[in-house]
């Protein structure tokens, strides 16, 4: 027998009987214990709204104006500055990008102004201006990374090399190691646009970010040989062009498998190992057809044959080697 | 319950007195802090006949507990007797619905409420449903017969109701406190719990709480209740008979009955006589002591009787090896143990309060107050977990789509 065909009569029992009574019929103590609960809710209720009618009204008079605190509040002077970060900005950058007076105290300080100052500087992805009771200030900050460098020029002044973020924006880059600056290939082919006091961000560099990032990881030997990433037929043709500093034009497509791309690349250097034939120009932004264009090597100096005058310019021959088998080695090579 | 402290009011709206007592319950454990009493006024045979008078002196008491408690009362567990109330025993049978004849919890419910289920004529209303012990196939179960296996599931209820007026009436006094009944005890259960031990109960035991007004008996088989009853007889009228018997004030026997009343006559001299106030003063009286024994001893045996036909075939003394055990305000008239042990067949006992109640509070007159606290947390225990197993918030939320 289940429960739900079953149809059981409502029994009543004492519990249905209403305990609602009313003032009148109660005693004077009823009352009273009637009245004060009422009493004890009512302030209980003005209490808890008070409480928070006030801290709001702190809050708003925090945020619209930090001056209108106590003098007892902004007694303490900033006797510390901590700067936490993820990246290589240090105390001496923080120091001179806040420029805080010398009697600047805790409480009167601007957070809302100074935080805007930590973010001025373009390598500053995002910060949090702290205070730390009772004299220290700390400023969180998460830095960006360089993936790439450009030299700009504005007006007449002279060119100024600025390192690029994957999220495209441009910044000075300060303390970063120069060894690895030197390391960053060059973006060309990009017209930089001011967008108030700073440069506007770089339109499709998180497409060159993954390719260099799959570069550098999957085939470093041919990451340190590329020397400019130009930009110019990115938006055009979804094609990013390498040179490298053989003189190697690479054309990768933007968007597409870059592990792919990167290792028929490698495998065609690795082909083409022939001195006398170097590789000009590889394009892998068509899939599976490669068109490679290779060259003539220029005569050696000061050897055997340096008395002809030098051969005409190479000129480029074009072929169109099928990548059937191509795909497998490269899988298995990788 | 949670872990937060609560102050529980217990209330007994008796025909001779109102007992308050407050308890602090922690969720593990109840500690008595307060106490009050007051003389009752409107109240007749557990029922309240003059509502202004009941409230009056029920708030009293709850005052004075509140006062000696030092902290405010905010739920009441309140005593119930009264001649309105009545009991009768329905069952029910299952047959387990799985294959492997394994008994879920979903057969166990289906039973209780199929047990449960009696429609009551107009005006009653439930009190209180006490469950008897389940059976499989006829074996029996003492606790939850979840994954037993077995074909046919039967349990019984014995089922107490009242009036639906006189309860409310009841319930009416403590709201005019503004304090909520949030527990209703069975005046017999209250009392029982508290002047039985659980070995008693599992052995068979009959608990007979003698108010002023009114005479609540309980049975107990394999340790739960198994029947319990009110007779609207109590010492109340010991004091009547003694009163037109000897042609004396209401006052005046029920002194004579307190200092020279005995349930079993033991004065053989029909001379034998004694001062009705012993000062010799002007209308002091003599009064027969054999006569005074006699009316008390007669009433008693009467008493007794009306309980044991009451319980009919339910009681049978082989049945009941914890004896009778006798509590409440009346209970204290001499010799009413060998009375008992007379009518019932069985041994007979005053009931004493655990060892660990307050000497103040030992007295037979407290025993129901005091079972109604321990009564009434251990019966909201129950309860709770008894929604707890039913799934709570999801599964009301599960029944309301159900029923649309």
């Amino acid at each position: 027998m289940s429960k739900d065909t079953l149809i059981l009569p409502e029994t009543r029992t004492w519990r249905d009987i209403p305990q609602q009574v009313r003032p009148r019929a109660m005693s004077r103590e009823g009352r009273r214990r009637l009245t004060m609960g009422a009493i004890r809710a009512t302030v209980g209720v003005v209490v808890l709204g008070s409480v928070a009618w006030g801290a709001w009204e702190t809050a708003e008079m925090l945020r619209e104006s930090p001056s209108g605190m106590p003098d007892a509040a902004r007694s303490d002077r900033v006797r510390s500055l901590v700067l936490v970060t993820d990246g290589v900005l240090d105390k001496g950058w923080l120091v001179r990008t806040l420029a805080l007076p010398g009697d600047a105290t805790l409480m009167g300080l601007d957070l809302i102004k100074l935080r805007s100052r930590v973010l001025g500087d373009a390598q500053v992805a995002s910060a949090a201006v702290i205070r730390n009771f009772p004299d220290t200030l700390t400023v969180r900050i998460s830095e960006r990374s360089p993936v790439a460098r450009l030299m700009a020029q504005a007006g007449g002044d002279s060119p100024r090399m600025l390192l690029v973020s994957r999220d495209g924006v441009a910044f000075e880059g300060t303390g970063f190691d120069r060894a690895m600056v030197d390391s960053l290939p060059w973006v060309d082919g990009v017209r930089l646009v001011r967008s108030g006091a700073s440069i506007a961000p770089i339109e499709g560099m998180t497409a060159v970010a993954d390719l260099l990032a799959s570069a550098k990881l999957e085939a470093e030997n041919l990451y340190r040989t590329w020397q400019v990433i130009s930009l110019a037929r990115l938006a055009s043709d979804g094609e990013i062009e390498v040179h490298t500093r053989q003189g190697m034009k690479v054309v990768f497509g933007a968007n597409k498998d870059y592990l792919r791309q990167i290792a028929r690349l490698d495998l065609l250097i690795d082909a083409s190992s022939d001195p006398t034939r170097p590789l000009i120009e590889v394009n892998l932004a068509l899939g599976a057809q490669v068109p490679v264009s290779y060259g003539t090597a220029a005569p050696m100096l000061g050897g055997p044959a340096a008395g002809p005058p030098a051969a005409a310019p190479a000129r480029p021959t074009f072929t169109l080697p099928v990548f059937s088998n191509l795909q497998t080695e490269a899988h298995r090579g990788l | 319950m949670g872990s937060k402290t609560t102050y529980i009011g217990a209330v007994e709206i008796g025909t001779a007195k109102v007992v308050a007592l407050v308890g602090e319950y922690t969720g593990r454990e109840i500690v008595i802090i307060g106490c009050g009493e007051c003389s009752s006024r409107g109240v007749i045979k557990g029922s309240v006949v003059d509502y202004r008078a009941a409230t009056e002196c029920t708030h009293n008491a709850l005052e004075i507990a509140e006062r000696d408690a030092s902290e405010r009362i905010s739920q009441v567990f309140l005593a119930q007797t009264g001649g309105h109330l009545e009991g009768f025993y329905n069952e029910a049978t299952l047959n387990v619905k799985a294959a492997d004849n394994m008994i879920e919890k979903d057969d166990i419910r289906t039973v209780c409420d199929l047990a449960k289920a009696k429609d009551l004529p107009l005006g009653r209303m439930v009190v209180h449903n006490i469950r008897r012990p389940f059976r499989v196939d006829g074996r029996l179960v003492p606790t939850s017969p979840e994954n037993l296996v077995g074909q046919k599931l039967e349990v019984g209820y014995w089922t107490v109701h009242g009036q639906e007026q006189r309860l409310a009436d009841n319930i009416h006094v403590i709201r005019g406190f503004n304090l909520e009944v949030s527990e209703l005890v069975l005046s017999s259960l209250a009392s029982g719990h508290m002047v039985t031990s659980m070995e008693e109960r599992q052995n068979g035991v009959l608990a007979i709480d003698i108010g002023a007004g009114t005479t609540d008996f309980v049975l107990y088989r394999n340790g739960v209740p198994h029947t319990t009853g009110v007779v609207a007889v109590g010492g109340g009228h010991f004091t009547n008979d003694i009163s037109i018997g000897l042609r004396l004030t209401e006052g005046q026997a029920e002194k004579l009955k307190l200092r020279f009343g005995r349930a079993v006559v033991q004065a053989r001299d029909k001379n034998d006589k004694v001062w009705l106030d012993g000062n010799y003063s002007i209308g002091d009286r003599q009064f027969s002591r054999q006569a005074i024994e006699n009316i008390t001893a007669a009433r008693a045996w009467e008493l007794l009787e009306v309980v044991k036909r009451k319980l009919g075939n339910a009681f049978a003394p082989e049945a009941c090896a914890g004896g009778v055990v006798l509590t409440g305000g009346a209970a204290k008239l001499p010799a009413l143990a060998v009375c008992a042990a007379k009518v019932f067949g069985a041994p007979a006992r005053l009931g004493e309060a655990p060892s660990w109640v307050n000497e103040d509070l030992r007295d037979p007159g407290y025993h129901t107050a005091l079972g109604i606290l321990y009564y009434g947390v251990s019966a909201q225990g129950d309860r709770a977990a008894v929604a707890r197993s039913r799934g709570g918030f999801l599964h009301n939320v599960t029944r309301l789509f159900a029923s649309t």
